[in-house]
């Protein structure tokens, strides 16, 4: 029976971030928070897997406090126990840090047969952490799967690439990054969302996972961060006559030298 | 001695590598050693300026289990800053590597530049909503998506070839390699573009885009889910943030609502143009032209009216 480990991130979500005009910088005021898209499909597939084979499946997360109200809606979609790291170092934190920090709270926790986590988030979309969390444990890796079975020790996972799909298989403990094409997240019944609230939430403090300052410091700093704002002519034809409309834009694209 | 590496398993990537690789040497001073698995790379990258390229000879074909051997290589060597092409195997090899020497990475760079000893890399944030500038720490790993730049011209000295043994993780195995349908055709590489998007009812309706594509001599592309939901196109059609990312000279999205997810992947076109019915869709403000209307109604209009004008 599997033990699965999944790592989630809890991001603002992009839907509401505004550009504003003025310097082109972010507001994030009205930005809430949400499980990174692709790790709500890592819960979901973890939860799935645990269902048929029996199991148990854990979630662990890295963040500032705001994790905090993560918490209950993780546990709401099927893991049994949440760990939780909660640290200012994480508003600056790199995916280095980020890699460190989980591997370090892996290596304290038990052993588990699946670490799963989403192909990236959906803030940065670095796309790291599978493979560095497998560097820095030393287990095989499996990244973007789309669909994934578990029979006894073995793992057998369909991985879509640009060009191919391949199907990886491993025997024992693997570090899986999954793809939001692999489920469709359930969406918790009241009885799962109140269930959640009786379920242990572990709180690991980063100060005891032995991280030196070295492990902790951010290689990679976020210098400038500007909205992307399109320059475009915007030169829409809206008559009720489609074909003054049609017109018009044939006669554009002539000019443009694009008939 | 430090060095300035590329690796991509993807032989034309391997090359667009070289012309950033070669940038940061003359910022550096320091030598560059392309690695790769190919012996008919090998000598292509030689010639195209690398200072040395080792081949990495191994029995298995599978890229992501050369990480360790290829970060062996790296870090034995002092590399201040390795560039992989950005395929997602590409991905894979450099976060491992990455973790291995407790480097920073850039995902997907756009442009690099050395300022202040430090690695200054363009990515996008949120989806494509915001540019950001990354400030990395060396020794630093960065990723490159494919046609960011173009390969170098020849070298007037080849570089040194060497080839090494590398030894593959054993613990993955790989089977069933099936490469996705598709003709073949490459929507990264055309001038003119005609995208659909979920305002088309059912795949037989296709047809009036690739009517209107054809007047145009234009390949047709799509939307997320026109390929990954519907499977009305290849996914070798689709643009977006996990998707293609296209620079066409035309780009006509039909019955697109433009989402920055989608948008990412077209808003290097030279020209936007956009059919919907919808006047409030995002679409209509990431476009240079566009029409609010039908698209049944529009789309054979706009066929019949572009072979009048000759369309090329």
């Amino acid at each position: 029976m599997p033990k699965c480990l999944v790592c989630y991130k809890w991001t603002l979500d992009e839907k509401d971030i505004k550009i504003k005009p003025e310097d082109l910088s972010l507001d994030t005021s009205r930005a809430k928070g949400k499980i990174s898209d692709f790790d709500r499909n890592a819960i979901e597939e973890a939860t799935r897997i645990v269902e048929q084979h029996g199991g148990t499946v854990h979630a662990l997360t890295y963040g500032t406090s705001a994790v905090s109200e993560s918490l209950k809606d993780v546990l709401s979609r099927g893991p049994e126990t949440i760990y939780w790291i909660s640290d200012n170092s994480a508003e600056t934190a790199d995916a280095c840090v980020t890699a460190n920090v989980l591997a370090a709270a892996v290596r304290k926790l038990e052993s588990y047969d699946l670490i799963l986590c989403g192909e990236g988030s959906s803030d940065l979309f670095n796309q790291q952490t599978a493979a560095r969390l497998a560097a820095l444990l030393g287990l095989p890796c499996i990244t973007y799967v789309e669909k994934l079975s578990v029979e006894g020790d073995t793992v057998r996972a369909t991985r879509k690439l640009a060009d191919c799909t391949e199907v990886a298989t491993v025997k024992g403990p693997v570090v899986l990054s999954v793809l939001g094409t692999i489920n469709k997240p359930r969406i918790p019944s009241l009885k799962q969302v109140l269930g959640a609230a009786k379920k242990p939430k572990k709180e690991i403090k980063i100060a005891d996972l032995g991280l030196n300052a070295e492990q902790l410091h951010p290689k990679s700093i976020h210098k400038t961060v500007k909205g992307f704002v399109a320059k475009r002519k915007t030169i829409i034809y809206r008559e009720a006559n489609a074909a003054a409309n049609v017109g018009k834009l044939t006669s554009s694209l002539a000019a443009e030298g694009l008939l | 001695m430090p060095g300035i590496f590329v690796f991509s398993e993807d032989s034309a990537l391997a090359k667009q590598l070289l012309t950033p690789a070669l940038e940061l040497k003359q910022q550096l001073s320091q030598p560059v050693t392309a690695v790769t698995t190919s012996e008919a790379d090998a000598k292509e990258l030689a010639a195209l300026g690398a200072d040395k390229v080792v081949v990495l000879q191994s029995t298995s074909g599978w890229t992501e289990g050369l990480s360790e051997a290829i970060c062996g290589l790296v870090s034995g060597t002092g590399a201040t800053i390795f560039l992989l092409g950005g395929t997602l195997r590409g991905k894979h090899v450099a976060a491992y590597v990455a973790a291995k020497l407790n480097s920073g990475m850039s995902t997907d760079a756009k442009s690099l530049k050395i300022e202040g000893g430090k690695l200054l890399s363009t990515r996008l944030l949120y989806a494509g909503l915001a540019l950001c500038e990354e400030e990395l720490t060396l020794p630093a790993v960065v990723t490159i998506p494919p046609r960011t730049f173009l390969p170098p011209n020849a070298a007037a000295k080849a570089g040194v070839i060497e080839t090494v043994k590398a030894e593959a993780d054993g613990r993955v195995t790989i089977s069933d390699v099936t490469p996705h349908g598709g003709t073949g055709v490459d929507i990264a590489g055309v001038t003119k573009l005609v995208a659909v998007g979920r305002g088309l009812r059912k795949q037989e309706d296709l047809k009036l885009a690739e009517d209107l594509a054809t007047a145009l001599h234009a390949e047709i592309a799509c939307s997320r889910p026109v390929a990954e939901d519907e499977h009305w196109l290849p996914i070798e059609r689709y643009v977006g943030i996990s998707g293609h990312t296209v620079k066409p000279e035309l780009y006509l999205a039909v019955g697109i609502s433009g989402q920055v997810q989608h948008m990412v992947g077209a808003r290097e076109s030279k020209v936007i143009a956009a059919v919907n019915n919808d006047e409030h869709a995002p679409i209509f403000e990431a476009a240079d032209y566009g029409i609010v209307g039908d698209l049944y109604e529009v789309l054979p209009l706009l066929a019949a009216a572009v072979r009048k004008n000759g369309g090329r």
